[in-house]
C-alpha cells in the first residue's frame, strides 16, 4: 500500500499576507521521478520566488495547476504517487505532509475502481486533460466532458477562456454525464478530483473575466498613482466649489493688442492661461490661505506662491503638475516663459524632480477643451484650486451711468475653486474670487 | 536584543560571480553555519530577467556593453550598473516570520529608511513593489527575491549615481510600461557615491531585522566554501592588487 499512496502538491502557505501563488514553472515532468525534498516547483508571490520542495518521493502523477495560473494557498497543485516505480493515478487518502491542507480528496471523484482505468487508458488523453481547478469547476459545474471542448492551450490544453466559450456558445454539454455510464476518457478523474469542494478553492485566477466586447489593458503606474491622490485628497479635505462669472471683454482686447509683440519679440505664445495666473497670482498675495496649508494643527502660509499648472500628458495617459517657483516674482512674460517651458518639458519627459515639486496652489485649464463648470479635487496638501473655464460670448445685461439696462454679448468665463473647508470659508474664498474678477476686467497693464 | 549578521561590503562584482557567492552564503546560512547575512555590491552593466519575463520586455541595441542574465529570482528584467548599491540580505526567514511577502515590505522599510538619511520621503505603490517617489511616480528602487527553503537571495538595487536610461530604453524594465526610472542623485541635486549610501542602507536594513551587522573581512568569506569568487576576493584582500581583467575589489 505505501508505494501506491497518492500525495497531494499543494500550493503552500507562504507567510500569513500570502493568499495566493503562481506557479511559474514545474521542474519535473508528469511520469518523472522525484526525491523527497527535491525542488518540484516554482511558484511565485509578489516579487518573491519560491522553490516548492516535494512532499515526498516518487513519480509526479499529475499537474493541476499550469505553469502561468494563481491559484490560492492550499490549492491542490498536483499529484505524486509515493514510493518507486508506481504509475498508477488512483486517488487515494492524502498523506499530505503540508500542514496547510485538510481537504479530503475524493467525495465527488469516482471511486477508485473507475478511476484507474480511465487513467490508465490514454498517456495521450493525459496530455489533453491537465486543466486547471477553474476549468475543471467550471466544467463540472455545466456537467461539461472536457475532452469535448476545443482547446486552444499549450497541447491543446483547454483553457478558462476555452470552456467560457465553450459555455456561452451553448454547446451540448454532455447530456447531464449519465451517472451510470462510466464518461469517456480522462475527463472524470482529472476534471472531478480537483473539484472537490474545498474551501481554499474560490477564484483562482484574479484576473478579470472580460464580457464581450469589453478591452482590458494594464493601470500604468501615473494611473494608479493619480487614483491614489485623488481618492486622498477626498479623504483628507472638505472640498467645496465656488463659481464666478467674469466679463473678459478686457482680457481680449489686451491679449489681442499684445499676442503679436510677444511672439515677433519674446518668441512666446501668450495665452489666456498666462493672463488669468498673472491676475491669480495677484488675488492670492491678498489672500494668503489660499496659499497655505493645513500641517497637524498648525497654518502654514508663505511669503511665496508656487504654482502648479495642470498639464494633461498625450493619450491621456494622465497628467502632471510643474510648478512655477516664486511666481509672484514673475511678470505676465515671465509667467507665460515659464508655463510654455513647463508644458513643453512634461509633454517631452524632461522635467526634473524638482519641476514637479513644492506646489503651493494649482490652476487647471479644462477650458481649452470648452469646458464651462468644473469641480476640481485639491492637489494634496495645499488648499486650492483654480480652474480655469472657456471664455464664451454672451448676451449680458450691463447698466449704464444711467442705471438704464441693455443686453450687449461679452465674452464670459467662469472661474471655478476648489477650496478646503476645513482651512478656508465662502466668507475667504468667495472676496478672493471678486478680487480675482476686479484683476481680470480692469486689467492693469502697468501692473503685471 | 538584535543577532549578529554578517555584513560582506563588496566592490564591483560580476553578476555571476555574486550569484556563486550568494549561493553558497545561501547554503551556509540555511544550515547554520553562519548567521544572517547581508551582500552590498555593484555590477559592472548588467541586465538580468526572470521566468516572467515577456520578450518584448528586452530590447537591448546591439551595440550595447552589457552583460545579459537569465535569473532565478521573483519580478521581470531590470538594469545593473556601477552607480547603483546592489543589497542581497541572505536571511533564514524562520527567523524573521515565514512570510514572504512581509519580507518584501520589509525590504522596502529598508530603503525608505535609508532614503530619509537624504531627506527622501519615498514610498510604496500596493501591488507595485518597489521604493517610489511620487508627484509624478518614478522608481528608484527595484526588488527582486528568491527563496528556497526560507532563506532568501537576491535582494534590492537602489539608483544612486547612474544614467536610468537603460531602464527604458534597453528593457521594459520590471515589465512597466510608461514608469519613469530615477537616482538618488537626481533627486536630491548633487553627486552622491554608491560607497556613501552603503552606511545608512546597512544600518536601515539592521534596524528592520534587528541585526546588528558586523563587518566581514572577506578572508572569512573564503574559508566559508569553496567557490572561485571567495578565493578571489581572498587574494584580492591580501594582496591589494587589481588584476586588470578583474572587477572584483574588496572594501
Amino acid at each position: 500500500m505505501a508505494a501506491g499512496t497518492a500525495v497531494e502538491v499543494v500550493m503552500p502557505q507562504m507567510g500569513v499576507s500570502v493568499s495566493e501563488g503562481t506557479v511559474t514553472q514545474w521542474l519535473k515532468a508528469v511520469g518523472e521521478t522525484v526525491a523527497p525534498d527535491e525542488p518540484l516547483l516554482e511558484i511565485s508571490t509578489d516579487k518573491v520566488d519560491t522553490e516548492v520542495p516535494s512532499p515526498a518521493g516518487g513519480v509526479l502523477t499529475e499537474i493541476l495547476v499550469a505553469e502561468g495560473e494563481t491559484v490560492e494557498v492550499g490549492t491542490v497543485i498536483g499529484t505524486l504517487q509515493a514510493g518507486e516505480g508506481a504509475a498508477v493515478a488512483a486517488p487515494a487518502a492524502p498523506a499530505d505532509p503540508q500542514p496547510t491542507v485538510t481537504a479530503p480528496n475524493e467525495p465527488l471523484a469516482a471511486p477508485a475502481g473507475e478511476a484507474t482505468p480511465a487513467a490508465k487508458t490514454g498517456t495521450d488523453d493525459e496530455q489533453r486533460s491537465f486543466v486547471s481547478p477553474v476549468v475543471a469547476r467550471i466544467a463540472a459545474e455545466h456537467s461539461i466532458n472536457i475532452s469535448t471542448v476545443p482547446g486552444t492551450g499549450r497541447g491543446g490544453r483547454v483553457t478558462k477562456k476555452d470552456i467560457l466559450a465553450f459555455v456561452e456558445s451553448g454547446a451540448p454539454t454532455a447530456p447531464a454525464t449519465p451517472a451510470s455510464a462510466p464518461p469517456p476518457a480522462a475527463a472524470t478523474p482529472v476534471a472531478a478530483a480537483p473539484d472537490a469542494p474545498k474551501p481554499a478553492q474560490k477564484s483562482p485566477e484574479p484576473a478579470q473575466e472580460l464580457a464581450p466586447g469589453e478591452h482590458s489593458e494594464r493601470l500604468t503606474v501615473m494611473r494608479r498613482a493619480i487614483a491614489e491622490h485623488m481618492r486622498h485628497s477626498l479623504e483628507v479635505s472638505a472640498p467645496v466649489t465656488t463659481a464666478f462669472e467674469i466679463d473678459m471683454s478686457r482680457v481680449v482686447a489686451i491679449r489681442k493688442r499684445l499676442k503679436g509683440e510677444y511672439a515677433e519679440q519674446h518668441g512666446v505664445r501668450l495665452t489666456y492661461l498666462a493672463l488669468i495666473t498673472r491676475a491669480a497670482i495677484d488675488a492670492v498675495t491678498q489672500w494668503p490661505w489660499i496659499n497655505g496649508e493645513i500641517r497637524g494643527n498648525q497654518i502654514i502660509t508663505r511669503s511665496y506662491i508656487n504654482v502648479g499648472i495642470a498639464v494633461a500628458l498625450d493619450d491621456g495617459k494622465g497628467l502632471i503638475v510643474p510648478v512655477i517657483k516664486n511666481a509672484e516674482e514673475k511678470n505676465l512674460l515671465g509667467i507665460a516663459r515659464a508655463i510654455e517651458d513647463l508644458a513643453d518639458r512634461a509633454r517631452n519627459k524632461k522635467l526634473s524632480p524638482d519641476d514637479v515639486q513644492g506646489g503651493t496652489f494649482t490652476i487647471t485649464n479644462p477650458g481649452g477643451f470648452g469646458a464651462i463648470f468644473g469641480t476640481p479635487i485639491i492637489n494634496q496638501p495645499q488648499s486650492a484650486i483654480l480652474d480655469i473655464e472657456a471664455i464664451v460670448k454672451r448676451p449680458w445685461v450691463i447698466d449704464d451711468e444711467n442705471g438704464n439696462d441693455s443686453i450687449a454679448i461679452k465674452p464670459m468665463m467662469n472661474l471655478c475653486l476648489t477650496y478646503d473647508h476645513r482651512l478656508i470659508d465662502g466668507a475667504y474664498a468667495a472676496p478672493f474670487m471678486r478680487d480675482l474678477r476686479t484683476n481680470l476686467e480692469t486689467w492693469d497693464e502697468s501692473r503685471y | 536584543m538584535s543577532r549578529v549578521g554578517y555584513l560582506f561590503d563588496l566592490g564591483c562584482v560580476p553578476y555571476r560571480d555574486a550569484w556563486a557567492l550568494q549561493q553558497s552564503v545561501a547554503a551556509a546560512v540555511g544550515q547554520g553555519a553562519i548567521p544572517d547575512s547581508v551582500i552590498l555590491l555593484e555590477h559592472p552593466p548588467t541586465i538580468t530577467y526572470g521566468r516572467r519575463t515577456d520578450e518584448e520586455e528586452l530590447h537591448v541595441p546591439a551595440d550595447a556593453d552589457v552583460e545579459i542574465v537569465e535569473t532565478n529570482r521573483g519580478g521581470k528584467s531590470t538594469f545593473h550598473g556601477p552607480g547603483q548599491l546592489v543589497c542581497y540580505p541572505i536571511l533564514d526567514l524562520n527567523r524573521h516570520g515565514r512570510d514572504v511577502k512581509r519580507y518584501c515590505r520589509d525590504l522596502e522599510e529598508a530603503v525608505i529608511r535609508a532614503l530619509q538619511a537624504y531627506e527622501l520621503e519615498a514610498r510604496r505603490f500596493d501591488g507595485l513593489t518597489g521604493v517610489w517617489l511620487d508627484r509624478p511616480p518614478r522608481k528608484i528602487c527595484s526588488i527582486g527575491v528568491h527563496v528556497s527553503r526560507w532563506v532568501t537571495t537576491h535582494g534590492y538595487a537602489l539608483n544612486v549615481d547612474l544614467d536610468p536610461a537603460p531602464f527604458t530604453e534597453w528593457i521594459t524594465a520590471c515589465g512597466l510600461e510608461d514608469a519613469a526610472f530615477t537616482t538618488l542623485t537626481a533627486e536630491i541635486g548633487r553627486s552622491i557615491s554608491v560607497g556613501d549610501v552603503r552606511e545608512s542602507a546597512a544600518e536601515a536594513l539592521g534596524d528592520v531585522f534587528d541585526l546588528s551587522l558586523e563587518p566581514l573581512p572577506a578572508s572569512d568569506v573564503s574559508d566559508l566554501w569553496p567557490q572561485p569568487s571567495h578565493e578571489r576576493l581572498a587574494e584580492r584582500s591580501k594582496g591589494e592588487q587589481a588584476p586588470t581583467d578583474e572587477t572584483v575589489s574588496v572594501r
